[in-house]
Order: structure tokens, then sequence, then C-alpha cells
């Protein structure tokens, strides 16, 4: 309850800082946009000179694509945490967050909010009809659910990896070009994993599950019987990975140095 | 019946690890794979309790081991041993409920929202600690009033000057009008008014609610102002405990001479004067004015002797010895006792 | 001179302090060209060429491309709007060198650190696990290395020209991204110029981003002529001259800005 009242009362603080800012907010928006129109174009020219990839055709790859936007958007949104190092621990901002009485990984959830990346989902959703109506899929009445429960499973995926990752900075003086980095592979996700070697199918499902950010969950939408248990584990995914970091992070907090030691 | 101790802290140890890094291009190509680690104890096997409605000064140099205590005693850092108890709770372990009894002010870092004006980083942390309007009203438009933050309620902290944010820091840390109050350097860079109404409020606040207060800082003047107790750090350790009076009992016997001659000598022609006497010399070069501690005050007239056989006067005084050249003193001595 | 050398010994040093960050790095980077890989493999299926490039080829394309980009990539436009809004440039200004320069100087030992201990371990690595299909030929290696090092110097103006206007815009962050993704597109990291089709080919000669990644993978992967590699290198030399002028340009204003702001 209290951690719901917070929630919107840093949210109301976070729009009126941004509404100061509107010049800056156009920009983060339209390079949002700019990015996905690159990835976009990425998979148009490479279907200039292929029909199918491993199997799947070009407008099931677009709609896979448009299926990762919105988990994705939903994890930039409320997990804007690539600069953790330098923001908290290097600067020492961590030492104020400790100081108050809510949980820390919380509170710079909270204060690091940026729903201007939720566009992101909008376009995302936009490019699923594009190619589901081209690919002449149905709707069902569960698939809105579906959605919503694998959406919630792939954000929770990236959310539990960027926080493993952040935890680093509890115990080695890492610097973050690591998660910038990271960003490049989330972007398997979105290709199907046959095309991948065991070992890398291995990774992407099991050591850093982005393949449940992307192809296991839209293929449930693209009518991929084969998958289907995999598509369904997306949520456990997301749970587990999930807690699993937040359990590091609460023994890495304990680890903490404070700056300028 | 016993007072309740607001701090207990027994037999407390921060160890860091760090790292020498070796020298040169080929020594960090010999880093990238092994490191030479060494620990080095930042707060080594330190006891003290603090009373409630104490008013404590913790001082030390740079690297003394200061901040460490107190991110340790606000919950920060944990301990690498020993025992802290603060405000009946173990800071670490209990976090969450245990920075709501404590508030903290770091001098050289905001606990405000930068881009956003002052009073809604106020609303926000009435909500993060759980005020009630009430409770909120009554005791912060008190603070508001003494502090003379109401003109800058509505502005946004980055357009604030220095003072004026300190002003505003400190009432934010009061939001929840804890029983226990830290200030890590709540003065530094201050001008002398706003230092001294931050003290008669600090002061205030004392009174009116019982507050315990611990204070860092590197200016004297504050803890002479307000703190009757003050516990010394050096290296780690706690060198001195006990009240400042006794303290400047103890070591300010002794005074300063001042000289000003009119034809400036040699520094080491003076020194040589007073040759195997504890007496320590100092010279401004810019006002070319030679100073003399001398700890013994039989020495004085002894020294002054000896210095107007040697060299005409042209003025002279006689201080008594400041409590920051008394601490220097003790640095320099390594120890109280 | 030497405080310029100093500065790339300084980046050195301080790259091979952040060592956790040495050590993953290479695994990423690894990860990376390994998923191009099978991204390429998938697309090229049975096809023995596309637009003139086998599959090897393609794959060394992919791994140089990457390894390159170890090289000429750096912050120092991140690194300069920090500065910048932090007022640490106005210090930087008074000291006795160029501003610029030194930033230039920084980004090349962070490059020439990364080429040794990133890419070439990194490369020996890749060429294990994947078919790359390395060349001997030392005319080859030598035009590759005018080339790289013309890219760092382009890359380096460019994010030096995104740097300055930070003095212009009060947040620039949006345009620093925005800038790094157009970059990997439009430069050949993700894909070879020569796969878009023809008008987008046509529009991009006339932009300087193909002369950061495009050719010096395609010099190494042999997928130029001898010809067209002196062409190549010749373009990437007349764009880092050109590139000088609006630098200047937006320098001097900037310095002017910062004159009347006071920072």
């Amino acid at each position: 309850m209290f951690y719901g009242s917070m929630f919107f009362q840093y949210l109301a603080q976070y729009m009126k800082t941004r509404l100061q800012y509107r010049a800056d907010l156009f920009v983060e928006i339209f390079s949002d946009l700019l990015s996905q129109a690159v990835n976009f174009i990425f998979i148009l020219v490479v279907f200039g000179h292929t029909s199918l990839l491993a199997g799947w055709s070009r407008n099931e790859i677009i709609f896979i694509y448009g299926f990762f936007l919105v988990p994705f958007a939903v994890f930039s949104s409320f997990f804007n945490i690539w600069d953790f190092n330098e923001r908290y621990i290097v600067k020492g901002e961590f030492d104020r967050i400790l100081t108050r009485p809510i949980h820390s990984l919380f509170q710079i959830i909270l204060e690091r909010i940026e729903l201007e990346s939720l566009f992101g989902a909008v376009t995302g959703i936009a490019i699923m009809f594009y190619s589901g109506i081209k690919l002449g899929l149905e709707m069902h009445w569960y698939d809105p659910f579906v959605f919503l429960l694998f959406v919630i499973g792939g954000a929770l995926v990236y959310g539990g990896v960027f926080v493993m990752l952040a935890c680093i900075s509890f115990w080695a003086d890492a610097r973050t070009s690591i998660m910038p980095m990271m960003y490049n592979i989330g972007n398997y996700g979105r290709y199907p994993v046959d095309i991948y070697n065991k070992a890398i199918r291995f990774v992407l499902t099991w050591i850093l599950p982005f393949a449940f950010v992307g192809v296991y969950p839209a293929a449930f939408f693209l009518g991929k019987r084969e998958w289907t248990f995999y598509s369904f584990l997306t949520p456990v995914i997301g749970v587990v990975f999930f807690t699993v970091s937040i359990f590091l992070w609460n023994q890495g907090v304990k680890k903490y140095r404070g700056a300028g030691n | 019946m016993k007072m309740k101790n607001a701090i207990e802290v027994e037999n407390l140890r921060k160890e860091f690890k760090g790292y020498s890094s070796r020298s040169g291009l080929k020594g960090a190509f010999r880093d990238l794979f092994t490191r030479n680690y060494k620990i080095v104890p930042a707060v080594n096997d330190i006891s003290f309790s603090v009373k409630q409605g104490e008013m404590v000064g913790y001082i030390g140099e740079n690297g003394a081991g200061k901040s460490t205590t107190i991110k340790m005693l606000t919950g920060i850092l944990t301990p690498t041993s020993g025992r802290i108890m603060v405000n009946g709770m173990n800071p670490h372990q209990e976090r969450e409920r245990f920075v709501q009894t404590i508030g903290v002010v770091f001098g050289q870092r905001s606990q405000l929202w930068w881009d956003i004006a002052v009073q809604e980083s106020f609303r926000l942390l009435k909500k993060v600690y759980k005020v009630s309007d009430a409770h909120y009203n009554e005791h912060m438009n008190h603070v508001i009033k003494t502090l003379d933050i109401e003109p800058l309620l509505d502005k946004p902290v980055r357009k604030l000057s220095l003072g004026q944010r300190m002003r505003c820091e400190l009432a934010a840390a009061l939001i929840h009008n804890p029983p226990l109050l830290f200030l890590d350097e709540p003065t530094i860079g201050l001008d002398v008014l706003v230092k001294l109404k931050i003290r008669e409020f600090l002061k205030e606040i004392n009174e009116k609610y019982n507050t315990t207060i611990l204070l860092t800082t590197h200016d004297l003047s504050d803890i002479e102002a307000l703190c009757q107790r003050v516990i010394m750090l050096d290296e780690g350790n706690i060198i001195y405990d006990g009240a400042l009076n006794s303290l400047k009992e103890k070591w300010g016997e002794g005074k300063e001479l001042q000289f000003q001659f009119l034809k400036d000598p040699e520094l080491n022609a003076v020194q040589n004067l007073t040759r195997g006497m504890p007496v320590y010399w100092e010279l401004d070069e810019k006002k070319m004015v030679f100073s003399a501690m001398i700890e013994d005050n039989e020495l004085v007239s002894r020294t002054i002797a000896k210095v107007a056989e040697a060299y005409q006067i042209r003025d002279m005084k006689i201080n008594e010895i400041s409590t920051e050249e008394i601490i220097r003193n003790i640095y320099e001595k390594g120890s109280v006792s | 001179m030497d405080k310029y050398i100093e500065m790339i010994r300084i980046r050195f040093l301080m790259m091979l302090a952040y060592r956790t960050n040495y050590y993953t790095g290479i695994l990423i980077y690894a990860i990376n060209i390994g998923a191009y890989y099978f991204l390429w493999a998938a697309i090229y299926g049975h096809k023995t060429q596309i637009e003139g490039l086998s599959v090897v080829q393609m794959t060394t394309y992919v791994a140089i491309a990457w390894m390159a980009r170890a090289f000429y990539f750096n912050n120092i436009d991140r690194e300069m709007a920090v500065e910048i809004m932090e007022g640490k440039v106005a210090v930087e200004l008074i000291r006795p060198y160029s501003y610029l320069m030194m930033k230039t100087m920084q980004g090349l030992g962070e490059g020439i650190f990364r080429l040794f201990f990133f890419s070439v371990p990194g490369m020996l690595i890749v060429s294990f696990i994947f078919p790359v299909k390395f060349t001997w030929n030392p005319a080859v290696w030598g035009l590759f290395a005018v080339s790289i090092v013309l890219s760092f110097l382009i890359n380096t103006q460019l994010n030096l020209l995104t740097g300055i206007t930070t003095f212009f815009l009060f947040n620039n962050s949006g345009l620093i991204r925005a800038k790094r993704v157009v970059i990997d597109l439009f430069s050949g990291l993700l894909l070879p110029i020569s796969f878009f089709p023809g008008w987008a080919q046509g529009i991009m000669k006339y932009l300087p981003f193909q002369g950061i990644s495009y050719i010096p993978s395609m010099i190494f992967s042999n997928g130029f002529t001898r010809q067209a590699a002196f062409h190549a290198i010749l373009e990437q030399a007349i764009w880092v001259i050109i590139l000088v002028l609006p630098i200047q340009v937006l320098w001097s204003l900037a310095k002017k800005q910062l004159v009347i702001q006071g920072g």
C-alpha cells in the first residue's frame, strides 16, 4: 500500500520535472523512434536478399520485433539503471538512498522513471497489428490477457538481468560499459533462436534469457505450436530472474563500500 | 532511572580491502592479472556511547574514519565487526525502520530534488517518512520560520545559493522530527551569518525536542558553539572522548607569544634562542609575525627575556592558545595522555 | 606534443585500471560477433554469394567491423557533454593546450588500449570459433591500417561535433544517442552498405558515415579491388579534411558563447 502510494508520489514529481524540459522530452522520443526505425530498416534490408530466415517469413520476423518493443519499453521506463554505477556508487548518491525508509532498489527505480520510453510500446503494438494483418492472424478473446502476462514476464526478465548487472558494482570497480553493451545482446532475442547454434541458444534461454523477451512469447501469437511450452515459460523465467536479482541486490547492499574511500 | 542511550557502540570495526597500484605502464599490466591487496582498517575497534539529548562533536583529520563511522551509525555501511545500537536498533539490519528515527545532513550532498521547487521535495519527503498533516504543519511551520526559508520554498533547488540550500537541507532532514540528527560537515563553505543562524537553530531544536546531535566538522568554532563533548579520532582510533572544557584545561595551558621586530631576523636564529626549551616557533611571512607556542607558563618570561635581549621588539602580544591549536598539537603528538 | 602523448599514456593507464570491464568486454564482443555470424549464416541459407560477398567474407566482415569498432569507438561526446554541463570546460580552456586536441588524444589512448588488449586477443578467439578468413597479404594489412586510422579520425570528429553542440542545447543526451544509432546503421557496422537498395547507397555516398566502418571492413575482407580500396581511402581522407571546417566554426561560436554566459 505504502509502496503503491510512493509510486504515485514519485510519478507526480517526475511529471513536474519533465514538463520543465519539454524540448528534451521530444528529443528523447525522437531518438527512441529513430533507433526503432534503424532496427526496422535492418530487417527490411536483410529480407531484400532472402525470403525466409530459418523458416520464418519476413512478416513473422517483423511481428516478433513488434512484440519485443513492448516489454522492452516497459523495462526502459522503469529500469533506467544502466548508469547505476556512475550515478549512485561513484558519486555517492547511494548514501542518500540508504538514509530513507524505502527499499533502496525501489527508490532508485522511482527516481529514474522514464515514462516517455513507453512510447515504444505504441510503436510495437502498431507494428504487431501491421504484420499481424498481413499474416492474416486471428485474435482470440484470451490474447490480450496472455499478451499482458508475457509482456510483464519479458519486462521482468530484462529487469532481472540488468539489476544483476548493476549488482556487480557492489563487489567490483566495474564501470558501466557492460550494461550498454548488454543492450546489443538483448537484440538477439528478437530473432528466431533456431538460427543460432546450441550454445548460444542455451545462453539466450537460460543464462541471459533474452529469447523470452522476443521470439518465445511472440511465437505463441504466431501460432507456432512447437514453442508453446517456452511461450508460457516467459512469466516463470521473469519472476525467477527478478527474484534472484533482488536477493543479489540485498546481499550487495551489505557489501556497499560507500564513495570516496 | 538509567538514562537511555541514543547511540551505543562497542568494538566497532570497519575494514576496507584496498589495492595499491603498481607504478608505470609495466606495473599497470601486471595489475591487470594480479593485484596487491591489503586490508586497511578505517575504524579500529572503537567504543563510545551518546546519551539522548547530547550534542557531540566528532572530529578528526581527513581519513581519520569520521565519515566511515557516521555511515555505519546511519546504516549505510555494514560494520566488519563490533556492536552498534542506535535508537535501540541495529542500523543496518533494520535499515528501513531505523532510518525513520534519524535525520541526516551531508554537507556536500543534496537530499533535495535538483529540478523541482523546495516545497515539492518537502512534500515528497513528508510522504516518504509518513508524517501526518497535523504533525507536519505544527513542526515544520516552526522550522521554516526559524530557518527563514519561507521565501525559498517555491524556488527550484538548483537556483538556490549554498547557504540557502543548506538551510533547506537541514529543514528537509527534520521533516519527521527525528530524535537523532547526524550532521556531516553542515557548515562547509558557508558564510559567517548563515553559520550563526544554523547554530542557533540547532541549539533550539536540541532544547525543544531533546534531539541528540552528532556533528562532524572541520570548523572548530561550530563545536565550541554547540558541543559540550567531543570525540576525537585519529587513524581509526578514538584518542579523546570527553568535555571540550577539560581538553582546554589540560592542553590549553600555555601561551602564544607574537613578536614583530624592527629588523626581521631569520627564523632559525630565533629558534636558536630557545633551543632546549619546549617552545615551537612559527613565522607568518606576509606580516613578518613570529609566534612562539609555549606549553609551560613558567617559560613565558624567560622566552620574552631571551628574545628582547637579542632583537629590538616593535610589537608583542600574549595570547591564549586556541582550540584549533590545541587540537593541532594533539594530532602532532598522536595521543592525548 | 609531449603533453598530448602523456595524455594518451594516462588514458591507457586509466583503461587498465578498470579491469572487470576489460574481461567482460571481450566476452560481450565475442557474443555479439557470434550472434551476427549466426544471423548472417541464416540469411545466406544455401546461397553462396550475396552482393559479391561469400559467407566466409561476410563473417570476416562482421568480425573485423566489431573489432575495428573497439579501436575507433569512444565516448568523448558524452564526456564533453558532462564537462560542459558541469562547467568544468571553463577550467580546461585556461589550460595551455587545445581542448579538442586533448579530447582526441584521450580517445586515441583508449583506442590503442583496446586495439592491443581487446581487438587482437578478441580476433584470435573469434578466428578459432568462426570461419574467419585472414589474408596474409601485407598490402591489405597496410591499407587496412591506414583506413582504420582514418575511421578513428572521422568518428572522433563526429563525436567532437556532437559534444560541442552541448554548448547550444540544454541537454543533448538524446542527440548523442540518436547519433550513435545512425552511425551503427549507416557506417556499415550492422550490414555492408552494398546490401542497401541502390537509391539508399546513392544517398550514403554523400555522407561521411561509411568511412567509419564499411571501408576498413571491406578492405580487410577483400571485398574491394585494389583500385576501389585506394579510392575509398582517398574518400575517407577527404572527409577528415572537410569535417575540420564545421568543428572549427562551431568551436569558435561555442567559445564566444562561453565568454558571454560564463560557462
